[in-house]
């Protein structure tokens, strides 16, 4: 029993993390019908970003607002400058041109910063507490919680109660029906795009430490769990991403503990192939919903 | 005193569309004074809705020019909220995700976005959906969704498109004084041609992209042409 509640929370700490990054991936797939491969490679980008400016002033914090500072510009320059210019009449289009920037993202940090991992420090502790002799929460475990939660809730009240959130809404909708009236439907999709990357940037800053360190490819593997967590989810939904990541989470966290570390990957494969056989959708879709 | 910015004037001058061999408006030009209800009729493919595309910048004309309030003019479509031009569009074109209320406050321009919103439903008799989502309701609700979409940021250009199209006589008859007391400029693309005769001072007739009448509900219901390409000869 021990273990399983230990694991619960390991596998809850973790899934938010991918919870996060899904909410990135459902931001674009909702905006521009995008699904952002280069994710990953922006959110490293950030995190090496953050890496700099930390070992530069000895600043944890500021390393961490300059990250997702950097994350909202860096989502502004691949929309304006790269993907803006997409020809969408195919999806495979944006797919390719997404790919492409990892190739260009991942290269040009590797020549930047080497490809060695470079270890990144977290904030607090990571020795979780006991309580009555059980292994639960860590600090670090404490404030993946918040950082998640204080984004999640952000967004809620983004998308539901302000009137930039409702045009943001609008514009992936119907977009010519938005314009219409009076909605920047560019705009909308540029502000999408930095707020997912912002988004993609904190679940960067929050899983590297946990892993091996920063390093190029840090986020590969990440980028497949989170990915896995939107499509469980619904790529439209980002209810559906939060539950994804939380399920995958717990699936990589149960998987690891009871059976091993090495067959994580494949269970990850499996609910991926089980979920796009049973409803592909997802589990919050609400594409029939959709116009565009 | 009302302190409502004032109405504009909108002219084309001498349109003309072509989607590659397809002449889809030909030379046509039309005035809308301030205040006036102008209709716009003409059988299927006479070119209304592309006059209305090329008003809202979503077709650019092959030649020819608009102006508002006598300035030149080239529309894009999210300028038009800020200029005070509103369109209501044939299909609806509501956002299935989003409530009535918050469909209808995309559409408004100022902070109190929800109180708006609110009075174009009422003003529209259909504040008591507000909360429902709009792929739920009837079609003829839909539609006075659609208007209070385009009355909620006060347009002083009211574009409709086939506003009664789908609705029964009493709906019509609503929406016809409706479109008499809204006090702006109406720009209306109707079939139902008693309602076209009854709300609007002047009338634009388009035949296979080409203008061939323009005058008051009186003329155009004597012009011989008119009567031989889309009223039809009297029984």
């Amino acid at each position: 029993m021990d273990r399983f509640i230990y694991l619960t929370f390991d596998g809850l700490s973790r899934g938010l993390v991918y919870a996060a990054f899904a909410l990135a991936l459902v931001l674009i797939w909702r905006a521009a019908r995008i699904v952002n491969f280069a994710q990953g490679s922006m959110a490293v980008a950030a995190v090496y970003v953050a890496y700099s400016v930390t070992n530069a002033t000895g600043s944890y914090w500021l390393g961490f607002v300059v990250a997702l500072l950097a994350g909202l510009l860096l989502g502004v320059l691949v929309e304006r400058v790269v993907m803006r210019f997409v020809d969408h009449s195919s999806p495979l289009n944006g797919v390719v041109v997404a790919l492409g920037l990892v190739l260009v993202l991942q290269g040009t940090l590797g020549i930047i910063y080497g490809n060695e991992y470079q270890p990144v420090e977290t904030p607090f502790s990571r020795d979780a507490f006991e309580v009555g002799g059980i292994a639960m929460l860590s600090r670090y475990d404490l404030f993946v919680f918040a950082a998640v939660g204080t984004v999640v809730v952000v967004l809620t009240l983004l998308f539901t109660r302000t009137a930039i959130g409702l045009r943001m809404r609008a514009a992936a909708f119907a977009p010519d029906v938005s314009r219409l009236l009076g909605v920047s439907v560019g705009g909308m999709l540029t502000l999408g795009w930095a707020l997912a990357a912002a988004v993609g940037s904190l679940a960067g800053m929050l899983v590297v430490p946990t892993e091996l360190g920063v390093h190029p490819t840090a986020m590969d593997v990440v980028f497949v769990s989170a990915f896995t967590a939107a499509v469980v989810g619904g790529l439209d939904s980002p209810i559906g991403a939060v539950v994804g990541g939380l399920i995958v989470g717990l699936l990589l966290s149960y998987v690891s503990g009871y059976i091993d570390v090495t067959v994580a990957p494949m269970a990850i494969l499996a609910l991926l192939v089980l979920v796009l056989l049973g409803k592909p959708g997802g589990l919050f879709s609400s594409s029939k919903a959709r116009v565009a | 005193m009302s302190t409502d910015p004032p109405l504009k004037e909108l002219a084309l001058h001498n349109i003309t569309v072509r989607f590659g061999g397809l002449t889809a408006l030909d030379d046509v030009s039309l005035r809308v004074a301030p205040g006036r209800i102008v209709g716009v009729i003409g059988p299927n493919g006479a070119g209304k809705t592309t006059l209305f595309n090329v008003i809202c910048g979503f077709v650019n004309p092959t030649s020819g020019s608009l102006t508002l309030d006598g300035q030149p003019w080239r529309p894009r479509p999210h300028h038009l909220n800020r200029l005070g031009i509103a369109r209501t569009l044939q299909g609806v074109g509501q956002f299935a995700g989003m409530t009535v209320l918050e469909n209808v406050m995309v559409g408004a321009r100022n902070r109190h976005a929800e109180r708006e919103a609110l009075t174009a439903l009422e003003r529209c008799g259909v504040a008591r959906y507000a909360g429902a989502h709009p792929g739920a309701l009837p079609y003829a609700i839909r539609k006075r969704i659609e208007l209070a979409r385009a009355l909620v940021a006060k347009p002083r250009i009211l574009m409709l498109d086939e506003p009664a199209g789908g609705l029964d006589s009493d709906e019509i008859r609503w929406l016809g004084t409706l479109i008499k007391e809204v006090g702006t400029t109406v720009l209306l693309v109707e079939h139902h041609m008693d309602l076209v005769m009854s709300v609007c001072d002047e009338i634009l007739v388009l035949d296979f992209g080409r203008s061939i009448a323009l005058g008051t509900p009186g003329e155009i219901s004597e012009n011989p042409r008119v009567t031989e390409s889309y009223l039809g000869a009297p029984a």
